[in-house]
């Protein structure tokens, strides 16, 4: 291993550094010095401290979509994770037709956002929709998503998981299939069938895979920005804003560059934060690789 | 042992049902109402049993004509963005791949770190550069903006494709006095063409769909179909679902054919990307 850097390498890899670097990164310091000063389109920037986190965090709509992206975050991964690790060990279990049904399964990762808002907007539409239909069949009152809050953000966490389970499926399926065979005939063996080989073997196999699919969907569904948009808009009365939507119309509704940039940079803090232990392990690991 | 195995089949069964509910069911039913005539759109009795007609794509035709042409700025923005992050990937991965320095290492690790920041943050200080650029609501801006946002991940599954790749090859053409980019393009290139179709599959997927970057970015001449579709929905208050379905239908069915061509490729990226950071 060499300590240098050779010419050519820095030349392989001068466009992608450069694209990173130039489109996401200097943008996203700047955003840190935008969020401390007061500025809006066409008018000179005054600095003005943390006066901008302050303003945003005694903002109730902040805490509304704040709270709102928790609520869905933290249902959209963990019900994702878990009928994710359904399908893996169904599939696992040998299913019929598995190269059809593992297109099935991938078949909404090719749908986008605006397509999947046209199709459950249509399930669930107020007294036609099939899905309204079901559920005053079976007695259930219908979900009145563009009404109620809660039915909207209902919506939006179905429409995620819908459209995102294909990825943890993939990351825990793929897990799966990695374990040895051999391992379950050892416990089998010593006594450990069913539950008790779901619990100390399949599950600590998978966990690293677990653990992975977890962060990334937090991470991403933490963005959560065009379900949001087309289901709801945010509405009724800015009731189902989450994080990304908030900013967008603080920068772009209301021209309030500063807030718009301090929400930003929280959203980048939650993000590295989620993302911590995962980046130290990764940094070690690389590192200890290289020494 | 013959009753048990009897349920267990049965519960496979409903299992695949459900499976096929869950996934199919969604897009089905608008790929079929894109079919049917207003009055059955919502009635019960004609829920799978219709008289299919093409009247909604014949409206979309005469009246959404921005949709096609939406259809086409998408197709240009998911053909630039595509090959500009397979190929920066491809080179950037090589690089990794081969070589090794406490530098290098850094930089792998400010690619990671970087898909940590949320694109909706970034759009902020860019729309007005992209502005004063004169750059606002073009191909180009969509384009840069896609394949910088999957180079990161291309460069990761590049990188674990080409590690596949015996390094005795590049050696032995290093010998006859190649370069590294005659490396490149006559060794890795076609024996990297696995991760490379992987890295365009989630480019292609991601540019050909993608709503907040074309919202924000583009106005009309660069507009995207997600866009015009968006806009569809927005205008149906009034109620023209069929055209609706129409518009989705078209837009959705070139994509979903060409992931279920791709899902072995996709398969192997999506565990290659998320493994390996």
């Amino acid at each position: 291993m060499t300590a240098r850097t050779p010419l050519s390498a820095i030349a392989l890899v001068g466009p992608v550094q450069l694209m990173v670097g130039c489109v996401i990164f200097l943008p996203a310091l700047y955003v840190f010095w935008l969020s401390l000063n007061q500025s809006s389109f066409g008018q000179a920037a005054t600095f003005v401290g943390l006066a901008n986190y302050a303003k945003v965090l005694g903002d109730p709509y902040f805490w509304r979509a704040l709270v709102n992206t928790v609520i869905v975050v933290a249902i959209v991964v963990h019900v994702e994770l878990l009928i994710g690790l359904g399908m893996a060990l169904f599939f696992a279990s040998g299913v019929p037709f598995r190269p059809i049904l593992l297109a099935v399964v991938l078949a909404p990762y090719a749908v986008s956002e605006v397509s999947a808002v046209v199709m459950w907007r249509y399930l669930f539409e107020p007294d036609v929709g099939m899905m309204s239909q079901l559920l005053g069949f079976i007695g259930l009152p219908p979900i009145e998503w563009a009404v109620n809050p809660n039915h909207g953000l209902a919506m939006v966490s179905l429409l995620s998981i819908w459209l995102h389970l294909p990825f943890s499926f993939i990351i825990i399926y793929a897990a799966r299939l990695s374990i040895p065979d051999d391992l379950y005939e050892a416990g089998a063996i010593d006594g450990a069938t069913g539950w008790a080989a779901f619990r100390r073997i399949t599950l600590p196999l998978l966990m690293p895979a677990l653990l992975i699919a977890a962060l990334f969907r937090y991470i991403f569904a933490f963005r959560l920005f065009s379900e949001v948009w087309l289901m709801t808009g945010g509405g009724p009365a800015r009731t189902t804003e989450v994080m990304a939507v908030y900013l967008y119309l603080e920068a772009f509704r209301y021209n309030a560059f500063g807030s718009a940039a301090a929400t930003g940079w929280l959203l980048v803090l939650a993000s590295l934060l989620l993302a911590l232990v995962y980046l130290r392990g990764l940094y070690r690991e690389m590192f200890r690789k290289n020494a | 042992m013959r009753k048990p195995s009897l349920l267990l089949l049965i519960l496979k069964l409903l299992g695949v049902l459900a499976i096929l509910a869950w996934s199919l069911l969604p897009i089905a039913l608008i790929v079929m109402s894109s079919f049917k005539s207003d009055r059955d759109i919502f009635s019960l009795t004609s829920r799978f049993s219709f008289l299919p007609t093409l009247a909604n794509y014949e409206l979309l035709w005469s009246r959404w004509g921005d949709f096609f042409f939406g259809l086409w700025n998408s197709f240009l923005v998911t053909l630039g963005a595509t090959v500009l992050a397979v190929a920066v990937s491809l080179l950037a991965g090589f690089a990794y791949s081969r070589h090794a320095s406490k530098a290098l290492q850094g930089s792998a690790f400010f690619l990671i770190f970087i898909r940590l920041i949320p694109p909706i943050v970034i759009t902020l200080p860019l729309f007005p550069v992209v502005n004063w650029l004169g750059l606002n609501d073009t191909h180009l801006v969509l384009i840069v903006l896609y394949a910088t946002f999957f180079v990161s991940l291309g460069t990761i599954v590049m990188r674990t494709f080409i590690d596949q790749i015996p390094r005795e090859l590049d050696e032995a053409a290093m010998i006859d006095g190649a370069s590294q980019f005659q490396i490149i393009r006559r060794v890795i290139f076609p024996l990297a063409a696995q991760g490379m179709l992987a890295v365009a599959v989630f480019v292609i997927v991601y540019a050909w769909n993608e709503f907040l970057f074309a919202f924000i970015f583009t106005t009309t001449k660069a507009k995207t179909a997600p866009l015009v579709v968006a806009e569809m929905i927005g205008a149906v208050e009034g109620v023209e679902w069929g055209v609706l379905f129409a518009a989705s239908t078209v837009q959705l069915l070139p994509v979903l054919a060409f992931v279920i061509l791709m899902q072995k490729h996709l398969v192997a990226g999506l565990t290659a990307g998320a493994v390996k950071g």
